[in-house]
């Protein structure tokens, strides 16, 4: 559905499903870059640098948060143990720091995902958001109040109504029916056994499962099972869904669908969405903003493109090597100032549109193409600069 | 042989050497000791005589029994308790007459596993009738639901609370590993003491034994809960109240079904020897009828126990796979109120007269021919009774005298290194104070006659079980035919083994050891052939590829890698054998198990505790000297 003739066209660039944006940059580039929820590629990137839009409150906002596992494990944050290796600290104290004085702000309506690959900490992380693991330090804050200074039951409230979660191993219980497992977080609510039926059915019917509402766990595909999961969370109607590697364990084509899925929901609920996962294809595809972990923290956050056009460290260059950049990179990164007349006429493409679809719009044309924003041009991309993104090279410099 | 068959094992010998030298070294002090010190039973000064406080312990206590608050207020109510609950199933069972009960027995079957098992339980039923014994199958079913209702609902707190508390299940569980491995008859006496002999210290005994399963099952089903369900609910916002009702306990319900089922078992299994205390029932029949040696009436006692416990085994195995609509069970109900309606109104409410078949006497007539002619002096094979003679003049006699003759010391410390050689030290104290206590208690040589008993069966059963086994892995057909055979004698009694052993070879030693034998046998059967099937097919096929022969696959691979199984089976063997042989005082048997009989039929309590103390211990040495150990094993 998201699918846009450019990428698809013969000139497309990658085979479908290997690459992160494959089913990725989106349908007009220039109508894209004005709908803030259709999808993270073409999410209302503002560019690197640039300052990000001033929204209300956060919803989720986490301020030097640590998880240490291990005896006495309050001591080690905050202290010289803090700055210690994994390896030595473990021999010194015998304590493991999974999250590491780690801070970010989540905000209204946006896919955030945390990224890492396994022990990087950022399972313990989402955990530590609704205190499913109590964090050893730090703050986190839901909608400006304090989450580790809530009681048993207002933290209930937390989990029953504002923040649910979906989990890798999807955690249904296998004696209950479909529906029933839907209805499930109803249930807990103490919401009547009619009302939380008839609203879970809808929810199943909103996933795709109508007509399984009666079958058993066990008698579902891990990708109906994972339907279920995504079900149960939808049904709480939560402020915020949090995603502990929903998809790790499924078949890669199954995968696929049901990132579509996310999308699709995102796109027509608007929800703010947590999305763990170690699959850094993922994380490109849904992340509006990406936070990669490594041994427990934060080495960048930024927009997809930040991650791939500007690594922090060798780290995550190394991480980002084999991604397609221009399929990630918008045009902003191919920019050059317009000279003569080519700011007044020629092709036009939204300052959100990618690079490869820059490149098919320019091999077009065979000119220079512009960029325009609300009938502003902001620059012009030529067959220079689109290489040199390509190739990795800072832009100009190969001119010069 | 090749190099590379019998390279491998090279490697093993200094490992071997580290791990059998306790061995080597009590060997050869034992010899020493038998060179300087000869007979040396347990020295008089280092024991100590329990009975005169014991027999007064329990002089007072029948002394006051009707007037110490303890008992009035605690023990008193328990007991009017008990015998009320008995009396009213009993009168609930008696007023729905055969034909209720029979009907209801036949639906509740059908609607947990079907038709064929319906048809099993209602011939079951009428086979009972049949026998002339409708009414002890009564009286030992009523005792059999009260106690398991009870044991079910003491085992499943104990075990919810061990299941949800990690500090209550470390307190617990070697309590209840303990309890598993001890023999019923140890079970008997303390419960005498208190309640006397009658129904309620019979119930309470069967409690006590059967509650220890279902207990364990649930702690097991309530912690082995999936943690991603768990912590699914947990995010869901669900308290702890809420994660119990809806997650854990739904969650564990294939252990706890399998609990009730095991508990029903072990209570039938102890309903019956509990007719020792009083328990009236099919077990008295039994006791009563091998008492003067009466094979037939103990045989017509004797099938309805085997029934019973077929059917109920069946049906609550049943029970964990199908549930069933609650319109279902309504309609059951009011068949079963139709079916006891009708026998009241056509017929009496007990078994027609008229109907029974006494197989007593034909039994007894064959018994007497078999004992005319089967007993010795048959060519060539000899007679049972010669066998049994033979194996106790030539087995029993001599590993017993040699037991008796070996310095105690020496004895401890060939427990203790056996210990040391399957366990950790931890388990080697253990042993080796449990065999000390024995001592102290003053039964040292009774003691070693029925350790006697018991290492006789052992090998017999080992050496027999190993070698259907390995039959058994190797030929499916044969697995097949074991199958339902094994099947029946797991779910038999122990005290119904006794009874056609005592036709066959009379009373005695032997045949105690004939009934240990044949009641370990299924167990040690199904455990070696699991262990050898269950050996990775992959190191099965690599031998094979190499070109192993048969003969090499099981040694060199199959035995080695089954290892756990088979340590198993020899620990399971230990611990049904003790339990039978104790049993086998009742037929001769003479030693630990005479003593716990005689005390209570002579009302000498302080002889029977005594006798009952060392059958703790013994259990414990046994079981933790065959018991590897999971640290060894990791």
């Amino acid at each position: 559905m998201r699918k846009s003739p450019v990428t698809e066209s013969p000139a497309g660039t990658s085979p479908a499903g290997t690459s992160p944006a494959g089913a990725g940059p989106a349908a007009n580039p220039v109508t894209s870059g004005t709908n803030p929820v259709a999808g993270p590629v073409i999410s209302p990137v503002t560019g690197p640098g640039a300052p990000e839009p001033a929204t209300a409150t956060p919803v989720f906002s986490v301020e030097g948060l640590w998880k240490v596992f291990g005896p006495k494990s309050d001591r080690v944050p905050g202290s010289d143990l803090a700055e210690l290796p994994a390896a030595e600290l473990r021999e010194r104290t015998g304590c493991t720091a999974a999250v590491r004085d780690v801070s970010f702000d989540v905000r209204k309506g946006e896919v955030f995902v945390v990224m890492g690959l396994s022990g990087s900490g950022k399972s313990t992380l989402v955990r530590c958001l609704t205190r499913l693991i109590e964090p050893t330090s730090g703050t986190v804050a839901i909608d400006g109040e304090d989450i580790l200074s809530m009681d048993r039951s207002r933290l209930r409230e937390l989990r029953r109504h504002r923040a649910a979660m979906v989990f890798q191993h999807f955690g249904l219980l296998p004696h209950r029916t479909v529906v029933d497992n839907v209805a499930y977080g109803l249930e807990i609510q103490g919401m009547g056994r009619a009302e939380r039926r008839a609203k879970a059915a809808e929810v199943v019917t909103k996933v795709g499962l109508e007509g399984m509402e009666d079958r058993k766990p066990g008698q579902l595909s891990g990708g109906q099972q994972q339907r279920v999961g995504l079900a149960r969370a939808l049904a709480v109607d939560p402020e915020v869904l949090l995603f502990d590697e929903p998809f790790s364990a499924l078949d890669p084509l199954i995968r696929r669908d049901m990132q579509e899925e996310v999308i699709r929901l995102h796109r027509e609920e608007g929800r703010t969405m947590i999305f763990i996962t170690h699959d850094l294809n993922e994380a490109l595809r849904l992340g509006d903003r990406i936070a990669l972990m490594r041994d427990g923290r934060i080495v960048q956050l930024g927009t997809p493109e930040e991650i791939v056009g500007a690594p922090a460290d060798d780290y995550v260059r190394d991480f980002v090597r084999d991604v397609p950049r221009e399929q990630v990179l918008t045009v902003r990164s191919a920019m050059r100032p317009p000279s003569g007349g080519e700011a007044e006429s020629g092709p036009a493409l939204a300052p959100g549109a990618t690079v490869s679809e820059a490149i098919e719009a320019v091999a077009r044309t065979g000119g220079p193409v512009r960029v325009v924003d609300a009938g502003r041009c902001l620059g012009v991309v030529d067959h220079e600069g689109l290489l040199s993104v390509v190739a990795g090279v800072p832009v100009g410099k190969a001119a010069a | 042989m090749t190099a590379a068959v019998t390279a491998p094992a090279r490697p093993r010998t200094p490992v071997a050497a580290r791990r059998y030298w306790p061995v080597a070294a009590a060997l050869v002090l034992a010899a020493l000791g038998l060179l300087l010190a000869g007979r040396g039973s347990w020295p008089a000064a280092l024991s100590v005589d329990l009975s005169g406080p014991l027999g007064s312990a329990s002089d007072w206590i029948v002394d006051n029994r009707d007037s110490h608050p303890l008992f009035l207020y605690f023990f008193g109510h328990v007991s009017n308790a008990v015998v009320l609950s008995v009396r009213g199933v009993y009168l609930v069972l008696l007023a729905a007459g055969w034909a209720g009960v029979t009907a209801a027995a036949g639906l509740v079957a059908w609607r947990l596993a079907g038709v064929r098992l319906a048809v099993t339980a209602v011939a079951a039923f009428a086979v009972c009738g049949l026998l002339g014994m409708w009414v002890p199958t009564m009286q030992t079913l009523a005792l059999m639901v009260v106690a398991v209702a009870a044991s079910v609902a003491l085992g499943a707190v104990l075990g919810l609370a061990a299941g949800l508390s990690d500090r209550t299940y470390r307190a617990l569980r070697p309590v209840l590993d303990t309890m598993q491995v001890l023999p019923a008859f140890a079970y008997l006496l303390p419960v005498v003491l208190v309640f006397g002999i009658g129904v309620p210290a019979a119930v309470l005994a069967t409690v006590v034994y059967a509650a220890p399963p279902m207990a364990r099952l649930t702690a097991l089903g309530l912690r082995s809960a999936d943690p991603g369900v768990l912590e699914a609910a947990a995010s869901l916002g669900a308290t702890g109240r809420q994660r119990l009702l809806t997650a854990r306990i739904p969650l564990a319900r294939k252990e706890l079904l399998l609990g009730v089922n095991q508990s029903i078992m072990m209570a039938l299994s102890m309903a019956v020897i509990a007719s020792v205390i009083g328990a009236g029932g099919l077990g008295d029949r039994v006791y009563q009828a091998l008492a003067s040696v009466d094979v037939g009436a103990a045989l017509a006692a004797g099938i309805p126990i085997v029934l019973l416990a077929v059917v109920l085994d069946r049906t609550a195995t049943g029970a964990r796979s199908r549930g069933g609509s609650g319109r279902a069970w309504t309609g059951c109900a009011a068949a079963v109120v139709a079916a006891a309606l009708t026998g009241r109104l056509t017929g009496g409410l007990t078994w027609p007269e008229a109907w029974h078949v006494d197989i007593a006497e034909p039994v007894n007539r064959a018994v007497d021919w078999m004992t005319a002619h089967l007993y010795s002096g048959v060519p060539l094979i000899g007679g049972t009774a010669d066998w049994a003679a033979h194996f106790t003049g030539w087995v029993l006699d001599p590993v017993r005298d040699g037991l008796q003759a070996l310095p105690w010391w020496a004895l401890l410390m060939a427990v203790g290194a056996l210990a040391l050689v399957v366990g950790t030290w931890r388990t080697a104290l253990t042993a080796v104070g449990a065999m000390a206590a024995i001592g102290v208690l003053g039964v040292w040589d009774a003691s070693l006659d029925t350790l006697s008993q018991v290492l006789a069966a052992v090998a017999v059963t080992l050496v027999l079980g190993f070698g259907i086994a390995v039959g058994a892995a190797r030929s499916t057909r044969l697995e097949r035919l074991l199958r339902p055979v094994l099947d029946v004698f797991q779910t038999m009694p122990q005290f119904v083994y006794l009874i056609p052993v005592v036709a066959l070879f009379g009373v005695g030693r032997a045949p105690a050891v004939a009934a240990a034998v044949v009641y370990a046998l299924p167990a040690v059967v199904r455990i070696t052939t699991q262990g050898l099937r269950g050996v990775d097919p992959v190191a099965l096929e690599s031998a094979r590829s190499l070109g192993a022969t048969g003969w090499q696959q099981l040694r060199q691979v199959q035995f080695p890698l089954a290892r756990p199984a088979l340590l198993l089976a020899v620990n399971q063997a230990v611990v049904l054998v003790l339990a039978v042989v104790i049993i086998g005082g009742l037929v001769g048997g003479g030693a630990l198990g005479y003593d716990v009989v005689f005390g209570l039929a002579q009302g000498d309590l302080a002889t029977g505790l005594v006798a009952g103390a060392a059958i703790v211990c013994l259990g414990l040495m046994l079981d933790r000297v065959t018991q590897p150990t999971a640290e060894k094993e990791a």
